[in-house]
């Protein structure tokens, strides 16, 4: 009976006109948009790769110098595009691509592409994510409003509920029929994209594509299911099918485009992020100032004092020790505490925010199903923060490795410290620090960050079909 | 006749429901709106502020210091010395007394001020830093910082009042008009209606002045309320210009959604369908449309890449240096405090870090020049592809209204490059004659004033938004016009 129903349903949708024009926009975007996606990943990538790699070499071939000024000249990190990042691009417009790793200072992430782009890009990228998220759910809404109070109308339902079919029985046919549509529209289009992606010898950056992909398939079919189900209820409750449609219409504006919007602005006022100005001039005097409040440079005479005691001596001259370097690392250290205080702030308030709107997605399916998406694309806020952390923590491994090879190895010019003698080290001594490498966050850390959200969508799920149950229960026959 | 029944459709509208809950929403969203807008303008402010404040402490503290010292030249007897420039804390006279040091380690803070209206519009203003800090770094260092603000955040966008009259205000526009005339056929009350001596025309014209009236009334007062609380500089005319602009804009871009709701009922299908194709035209406009011109315009002009230019730029900064640090070593250059006490080097190494920085800066700014001709050319073909949807248009035309636009920030960018050469040029030549700076000299420091932009700049980029949306209004509201004579009254 339920296939019966399904048939009925899946045939009369699409010899619809509506079908047609929305089917055909609908594939023609997510083509668009697949293949645009993955023009531009793949130019990423390749630009990504070999920026670093030239970086390297600018670094190996900087030319003679001191250790330490080869510190100050530092490294770049470029981050790596996320492994789906064609599909969904995430935050990876608005977050930086390249961190300068150099002495003395940890470093922004800079080259943001929405800086290099004019203002029209505001309005959002037209990718495969973004076109499930909003396109597809109203794809289900127009198939699908029809479906119980077209029929009511026009007075096929109590035809129908004369033939001795339960409510149930007509809920679970009309849904099969109407997803079955929307699936035909958008599994081809998922599978250029898939097979598109299996053809190109891309260098991904993470593991478990397989896994990575139908958790994601799941995470959509839930949502797709969610709006389904919606569909059918406010169908089978209004009274007529134009009511229904502006209540779906409505929830659907609501969910896709006012939600996300006002979940950010809470989350911003219940844990807002320092402005710049105030957050700069916090931390640069903590760097002055010291964090207990002594000067960096009165602690690091105490810890010349200290030396000197340790090795039983007086005078610089007879540390074995380079008394520059070693003072220059251990300055380093003492803004280590201060950056790791005000980077950790913005750090924690942008945790914090996305927790909230995560919360939040109690009242939108939209919201969860981002979060998931972008975490299993590798293109949000959680990568991004260990890209951030991975720079920095090369960084002061590369700073350390520069100043301890100098204080050793110039031990012997405490005696002789004057302006124009100084030591000068080569491309042999800069190979010592290891080429940067960013670790992602692993799949399965990913999937158990993101836990939450989806326990969010399958209650999102069974409160849809809840609804649709109960609204197909006490679904009046007739008109008006 | 007209009169009577446009006060007919408002009573009959004041008594629906529907009409309520939209307008409900209407004012929940712009308060909402107003609110977030608020905040954001607020926190700039607050932020530039307080970084002012924190660098003109450290300049003040230099001058403290330069004052004591100058006490006790008066006091003691001898001559007022310039410092040798150092880092780590020493004897001799104080660093503030040497310009080099002061134009380097403090910075002064150069900031954009909001238009009155920046609280309606976030625009660009939350990816660009509105106060840059000067001083005698490149020019690169000074324009590197950003807002701090959450990634996630700014791919969402702000929740402002641009976002409720672009994106909200024409669903509700819509949800109110979907079915002017189709739910009175479908009723059958339709013929009625006209039997009594009135045109369709005017039937029509009633029902869009009756909604239009009471929605756009509700939407322009909440603009004003939302002006007067956190809107900022009310006393000004170029504020009130601002907010007229902003009417008129606002007016043309529901006026187009009213009329496309005429438009879609003059073709006469059922209230389902016309809300369907409505529903379907909003989300082509406000969304398919701006995104696939911006995949256009990124793909026929696209930015070359930020990393090849960092790699690049790295490139001609390690050419320009080697130029200058073949001579005497980089070690000194960037750490001064570990010359020795005395050595007269030190000066040498100030004088070659500025000289060094220069020669980066002209290596490197040709780089940056041809990377924003790129961005220009993109930004220009936008301007043309605008007149493919409304809701660029409108975005375009409500950011230049809120000076939170690209092209205002480029204008501010300008004058802080020319703020940025005096600043230089004061502390260099200062420094580099050996000038003892005295503690009345720091009144004489460089100070910048922005200039703002002449209104008419501004009106001459708005035009053609605003009258590509006034032709498009036309356009919508004379095809239905002309349709309207072959519509049928009686449902079929």
């Amino acid at each position: 009976m339920i296939g019966t129903i399904a048939r009925k349903e899946f045939s009369e949708i699409v010899r619809d006109g509506r079908f047609k024009w929305t089917a055909g926009i609908m594939v023609l975007l997510l083509l668009t948009a697949t293949l645009a996606g993955y023009q531009k990943y793949s130019g990423y990538m390749r630009i990504q790769q070999l920026a670093q790699g030239e970086s390297n070499t600018q670094w190996l071939k900087q030319g003679d110098k001191n250790p330490h000024s080869a510190a100050h000249y530092g490294n770049y990190a470029f981050k790596p595009a996320g492994p789906l990042a064609f599909f969904d691009t995430g935050i990876s417009n608005y977050a930086g691509t390249a961190i300068f790793l150099e002495a003395h200072k940890q470093n922004f992430a800079i080259g943001r592409p929405a800086t290099d782009q004019s203002s029209v890009g505001r309005f959002g990228d037209l990718s495969g994510a973004m076109l499930l998220q909003l396109l597809m759910p109203l794809l289900i809404i127009f198939l699908g409003f029809t479906a119980f109070a077209g029929e009511r109308e026009s007075g096929t339902l109590r035809q129908v509920m004369s033939m001795g079919v339960t409510n149930r029985q007509l809920l679970w046919g009309k849904a099969l029929g109407v997803g079955t549509v929307v699936l035909i529209v958008v599994v081809p289009c998922v599978l250029v994209g898939t097979f598109v992606l299996s053809m190109a010898d891309l260098n991904i950056v993470g593991e478990g594509m397989g896994t990575r992909v139908a958790a994601l398939s799941v995470g959509y079919l839930i949502y797709g299911g969610i709006f389904l189900f919606l569909t059918l209820a406010v169908s089978a409750w209004a009274k007529t099918a134009r009511t229904a449609l502006m209540v779906l219409i409505g929830f659907w504006a609501f969910a896709g485009f006012l939600a996300p919007k006002a979940a950010s602005e809470i989350s911003k006022a219940v844990h807002p992020s320092p402005a710049f100005g105030s957050w700069f001039s916090d931390m640069r005097s903590h760097q002055i100032r010291g964090l207990d409040g002594e000067s960096p440079w009165i602690t690091v005479e105490k810890y010349k004092v200290e030396l000197f005691r340790k090795y039983n001596i007086n005078s610089i001259a007879e540390l074995p020790v380079y008394w520059p370097a070693t003072r220059m690392q251990k300055l380093e250290e003492l803004d280590h505490p201060v950056f790791d205080l005000h980077f950790g702030k913005i750090k924690s308030s942008y945790t914090e925010q996305r927790r909230i709107q995560d919360r939040l997605g109690f009242v939108a399916p939209t919201l969860p199903l981002r979060s998931i998406s972008m975490g299993l694309a590798g293109t949000d806020l959680i990568q991004h923060i260990k890209f951030l952390e991975d720079g920095e923590a090369y960084r002061r491994y590369m700073v350390s490795e520069m100043n301890g090879y100098l204080s050793k190895a110039a031990a012997s010019m405490n005696a002789t410290y004057s302006s124009s003698n100084y030591m000068r080290a080569d491309e042999k001594v800069f190979s010592i620090v290891a080429p940067f490498e960013f670790d992602p966050p692993s799949l399965s850390a990913t999937l158990r960050e993101h836990r939450g959200n989806f326990v969010m969508l399958i209650v999102w799920l069974a409160a849809a079909m809840g609804a649709a149950l109960f609204a197909v229960k006490r679904m009046s026959v007739e008109k008006g | 006749m007209i009169k009577l029944m446009i006060s007919h459709e408002t009573r009959q509208l004041f008594r629906s429901g529907a009409l309520w809950s939209i307008l409900g929403l209407v004012v929940l969203a712009i308060v909402f709106a107003a609110w977030s807008g608020g905040r954001s303008v607020t926190r700039q402010l607050a932020g530039a502020g307080a970084a002012a404040k924190f660098e003109d402490g450290l300049r003040n503290h230099m001058r403290r210091d330069a004052e004591k010292y100058e006490a006790k030249v008066i006091a003691e007897g001898g001559e007022y010395q310039f410092a040798s420039v150092r880092h780590a804390p020493g004897m001799g006279p104080p660093q503030g007394t040497n310009a080099g040091a002061v134009g380097a380690e403090t910075a002064m803070y150069v900031s954009l001020p909001p238009t009155g209206l920046a609280a309606l519009s976030i625009g660009q203003s939350d990816i660009q830093l509105n106060y840059l800090p000067v001083s005698m770094a490149t020019t690169l260092d000074v324009t590197k910082y950003l807002e701090l603000e959450n990634p996630v955040s700014l791919m969402t966008g702000s929740l402002d009042i641009a976002f409720v009259v672009i994106f909200l205000l024409p669903i509700f526009i819509l949800a109110m008009s979907y079915d002017l005339l189709s739910s009175e056929k479908e009723r059958g009350t339709l013929a009625m209606i006209l039997a009594h001596p009135i045109s369709l025309r005017e039937l029509l014209a009633s029902k869009i002045i009756a909604r239009a009236g009471m929605l756009l009334t509700v939407v322009l007062a909440l603009g004003l309320i939302a002006l007067f609380s956190v809107g900022t500089d009310l006393g000004s005319a170029d504020t009130w210009a601002r907010f007229g602009l902003w009417v008129i804009a606002t007016l043309l871009y529901a006026l187009f959604w009213f009329s496309l709701a005429v438009l879609v009922n003059v073709y006469g299908n059922n209230s389902a369908t016309n809300g369907t194709v409505l529903a379907g035209i909003w989300l082509v406009v406000v969304v398919v449309v701006p995104t696939l011109v911006s995949l256009v315009a990124t793909a026929v002009y696209p930015a070359p890449s930020r990393m090849e230019l960092t790699v690049a730029a790295r490139a001609a900064q390690t050419v320009a240096e080697k130029n200058y640090m073949s001579k005497l070593d980089e070690y000194y250059y960037d750490h001064l405090e570990y010359v020795p006490e005395g050595d007269q080097k030190a000066m040498d190494f100030l004088t070659l870090a500025q000289a060094n920085n220069n020669s980066i800066e002209k290596a490197v700014r040709p780089l940056y020049d041809e990377f924003q001709v790129q961005l220009n050319r993109q930004e220009a073909l936008v301007q043309r592809f605008q007149f493919l949807s409304p809701a660029i248009m409108m975005q375009l035309a409500l950011n230049e209204i809120s000076g939170t636009s690209a092209d205002r920030y480029e204008h501010f960018l300008e004058q802080v490059y020319d703020f940025h050469d005096q600043w230089k040029e004061f502390f260099s030549v200062k420094f580099l004659e050996r000038y003892p700076l005295k503690p009345a000299d720091y009144e004489a420091f460089p100070e910048f004033d922005y200039d703002e932009e002449g209104f008419a700049l501004v009106l001459a980029r708005l035009l053609p938004s605003l009258l590509g949306m006034f032709v498009l209004l036309l356009g919508v509201v004379l095809v239905p016009t002309l349709a309207l004579r072959r519509y049928q009254v009686a449902a079929r």
